[in-house]
């Protein structure tokens, strides 16, 4: 389940080696790991590791403070929600007491708090409301500026929503999946690339089950497994 | 693929492992330090006049306690001669007698001061140093000079260790090591915390701060450590064991210095406290991705230091709660507490019993933060202990709502690590800094509120608390599924007055909330800490149908086995003893046999039984099964 997580299939030796060995505290070795990062936003690709090294050469390095990387980062890192990317991506962002003048304006501080609220909305599963968020004037500069160079986004955001409802729902009504996933038109087409099937009269839409979407009330009987009883087998040999 | 998920109460945890206690309970010194021991201390009574009469013109020298000198050379002596038990005795008892009795308030003496005593060696000096700063760490206020002083002592010594051509001959306890390598960390911490405090700064510590360069600087701390271990070999030595290779096979995989005890040690504890400065820079992922080759039970060899085990188990339990693994976190305290709990009757007697006692008590608090989150049925006796010791704060966090939130804080501050960031104000830069400590001087000014968010452990804070946050409907909504078998999201949503599109959202939260990717039992032995796949938390488990909600619960039958098996292993144990005991005596006369035998059916049949061993006599006695 983690392993991919750990160690995605895409992830190159260079890279492996940078995110287990000590290279990865070599501050020379961060734009090979920034130029990974973009390869993951023209891919689609993720790599949660391999970008929490590239912040912790920030932190150790604050000379090398990219607020355009840390940002694409944070981006990247919503999508895994709710697992814990978006905090473990914060949790290394130290707080800049210097600021060594930019070329340009610095953005983070005003995107960050935007970011900080998406991913709550995300974790609290309120998916409409991260689609208006998202799309509403104020975002304005984050679409335009970041996620729109990020491939794939918005279908990695409807993956998070699509995971929540697949644990939840045996059937959900069009309606609502709709607004999970800000779709009318094409979700006819989506909700058929999932597998999934829909009943033309009622549009209501039906979930192949899966273990979390089973429900049955249990009663759980213990197990005894071999090595418990090794004790006493082997006294009963001697 | 209707497989349900394997529930948390379900996968078997091997927490029943056998502890050998035994092994933990060698490190403490049975023995106290007697000064007995060194009435007689081995430099000849005329040598040492001859130092005294050299150092004469000092007056500090003889300021010194006798016995404190006699201790000095004793000690001194012990490290010379490799004598590890007479070594320990003098540093884990007889360094803290002293202190009670002549240095409770003050300094030890300077090694300078001492050096004659031990003929100007170097290495003992540098120890002693290691000590000196300890204690004024400890007992007093370390001022700047100790702080960057310390600092140079530390990289001596592992300058030493790591520079010399082969391995150096100097062994020292386990414990030491330990606390080598902890104090170092510790005092790391402390400085990072100390120097982010520009505001209070004295010009003189300004100007020394800002030529200070390297020192304590986080990557000359990870240097140290990554070098112990790259020297020691510690990793290749590990995975060379779980591997079964023989002693030759790994002595020719780590080679000369790895092979040594005190290299093998200080490259454990290394790793260990990689682990430690990685959490304190809020790196979670990498803090348990260094434990890697570890293999986290209780019968590794490294258990023998037990602040070093606790220590570590707190730590790892900590990564786990930011990383959302609530049920792995458990899992990781109750472990250590049983440990901690079984351990007491003998580590009363360890000078670190305090320490011990404190991080136990705050694993108990996170224990029952974790409880609060993902309720567990895992170990009833630590949780009862939790919740006697944070009962008030427990009962709060598990009813919701707003008193809820100022519980988790309350226990998160009390129970979480230290945390510090990388790099201090930038010193070096004097525009910068007095920017920095205009802004931050005054008084009531809105910086002053951005300082203290900018406090480290604030911001990891804020990150726990907004997730604990995100599931503060939860109780509420669970209580209310247990009374239903089936009910529509309408009727869910009128009772709690709430609207029906948000309270679906809400349900899925729930069921999020009952899902956690854990490290699986039986496969875990080998894999890393990191790794894990997901399990259901909770008994409750539902699905939605359209608008009707489904429920379900599990039960956990009885559980037997346990008992069974632990009965059936006692009732062997006894038999066993019974069999080895010595029969009878087989001098029993005539008359005694006479008279016992109304009694004994068995000597009556076969009053001519010999006396042979137990072995013979009891052989034809099948065990049964």
């Amino acid at each position: 389940m983690t392993s991919e997580w750990l160690s995605p299939p895409t992830r190159s030796e260079i890279i492996e080696n940078l995110v287990s060995g000590v290279d990865r505290y070599n501050p020379a070795n961060v734009s090979i790991l920034e130029d990974y990062l973009y390869h993951q936003l023209r891919t689609g690709e993720y790599d949660c590791l391999a970008n929490l090294a590239i912040l912790k050469l920030y932190q150790f390095n604050s000379e090398l403070y990219n607020p355009d990387v840390i940002i694409n980062i944070l981006i990247k890192a919503l999508t895994t929600c709710p697992l814990p990317d978006f905090n473990l991506c914060l949790s290394l962002l130290d707080e800049r007491l210097i600021n060594t003048p930019l070329e340009e304006p610095d953005p983070l501080p005003v995107i960050l708090p935007e970011l900080k609220t998406l991913h709550n909305l995300l974790y609290r599963c309120r998916f409409p409301a991260f689609w208006d968020a998202y799309r509403s004037d104020e975002l304005e500069q984050l679409r335009d500026n970041y996620t729109v160079e990020i491939v794939g986004f918005e279908n990695a955001i409807r993956a998070v929503a699509i995971r929540a409802v697949r644990t939840t729902f045996t059937k959900i009504s069009s309606d609502r999946l709709g607004s999970y996933l800000s779709l009318s038109d094409d979700l006819v087409q989506y909700v058929k690339s999932l597998g999934w099937s829909i009943d033309p009269s009622t549009t209501v839409i039906s979930l192949p089950p899966n273990p979390d979407n089973q429900i049955e009330a249990t009663v759980v009987q213990e197990s005894i497994k071999l090595p418990q009883l090794t004790k006493i087998i082997a006294h009963a040999r001697s | 693929m209707a497989q349900q998920r394997r529930a948390l109460w379900n996968a078997e945890v091997d927490l029943e492992e056998d502890v050998d206690l035994s092994m933990a309970i060698g490190t403490y010194g049975t023995t106290v330090y007697d000064e007995a021991h060194i009435s007689q201390p081995q430099i000849d009574e005329s040598t040492m006049v001859a130092m005294q009469q050299h150092m004469a013109q000092q007056a500090a020298f003889s300021q010194i306690p006798d016995p404190v000198k006699s201790f000095i050379i004793h000690f001194h002596q012990a490290v010379l001669e490799k004598n590890l038990a007479e070594i320990t005795v003098a540093y884990e008892s007889g360094w803290n007698k002293f202190t009670e009795k002549f240095y409770a308030r003050t300094e030890w003496p300077e090694a300078e001061l001492i050096a004659p005593l031990v003929n100007d060696d170097p290495i003992f000096l540098i120890l002693y140093r290691e000590l000196y700063f300890r204690h004024v760490y400890s007992r007093l206020q370390p001022n700047i000079d100790d702080r960057f002083h310390s600092y140079e002592n530390s990289c001596e010594l592992f300058n030493y260790l790591l520079n010399s051509d082969g391995p150096v001959e100097l062994e020292l306890p386990e414990q030491w090591l330990w606390d080598i390598i902890d104090e170092f960390i510790y005092q790391y911490q402390v400085f990072c915390t100390w120097r982010s405090k520009s505001a209070s700064k004295t010009p003189d510590e300004l100007t020394l701060l800002a030529e200070g360069g390297p020192v304590w600087s986080s990557y000359s701390v990870l240097n140290v450590l990554y070098s112990l271990m790259q020297k020691s070999k510690i990793s290749e030595y590990m995975i060379a064991q779980r591997a079964g290779k023989s002693q030759e096979e790994i002595a020719e995989i780590v080679g000369d210095f790895g092979q040594k005890p005190l290299y093998r040690m200080l490259g454990y504890f290394s790793i260990i406290g990689l682990l430690r400065v990685h959490v304190h820079l809020g790196d979670f992922t990498l803090a348990l991705k260094v434990l890697q080759s570890v293999d986290l039970n209780q019968k590794s060899p490294f258990t023998r230091v037990t602040a070093c085990h606790v220590a570590t188990y707190y730590y790892v339990g900590f990564c786990y709660i930011m990383l959302r693994r609530y049920p792995d976190a458990i899992r990781t305290f109750v472990t250590v507490l049983n440990f901690i709990m079984r351990m007491r009757q003998y580590h009363t007697r360890s000078y670190q019993y305090d320490q011990i006692n404190k991080t136990a008590d705050r694993m108990y608090a996170l224990f029952a933060l974790c409880h609060a989150l993902a309720p567990s049925r895992l170990d009833d006796n630590i949780a009862n202990i939790a919740k006697e010791k944070y009962g008030e704060q427990y009962t709060k966090m598990t009813r919701g709502g707003p008193d809820a939130l100022a519980a988790f804080e309350e226990l998160f501050l009390y129970a979480c690590p230290k945390f510090v960031t990388a790099n201090g104000p930038p010193y070096e830069d004097a525009d910068a800094i007095e920017k920095l400590m205009a802004t931050s001087g005054e008084p009531e000014s809105p910086t002053q509120a951005s300082a203290q968010q900018t406090d480290c452990t604030h911001r990891h804070l804020e990150l726990f608390l907004a997730d604990v946050a995100a599931q503060q409907p939860v109780p509420t909504l669970r209580g209310f599924l247990k009374l239903y078998t089936s009910l529509g999201t309408k009727k869910i949503a009128n009772f709690l007055d709430a609207d029906e599109e948000e309270l679906v959202q809400e349900m899925m939260v729930l069921k999020q909330a009952s899902r956690s990717i854990s490290r699986v039992a039986g496969a875990a032995e080998s894999t890393g800490l990191l790794e894990g796949e997901m399990i259901t938390t909770s008994d409750l488990n539902f699905v939605i149908d359209e608008n009707m909600v489904h429920i379900a619960e599990s039960t956990v039958g009885r559980r037997y086995a346990g008992w069974f098996i632990k009965n059936t292993e006692r009732a062997q144990k006894i038999l066993d003893d019974l069999k080895n005991l010595p029969l009878p005596p087989p001098t029993r006369s005539a008359p005694t046999a006479s008279a016992t035998s109304t009694t004994d059916p068995t000597s009556q049949s076969k009053p001519t039984r010999p006396g042979g061993g137990p072995k013979v006599a009891w052989g034809s006695v099948k065990v049964a099964g």
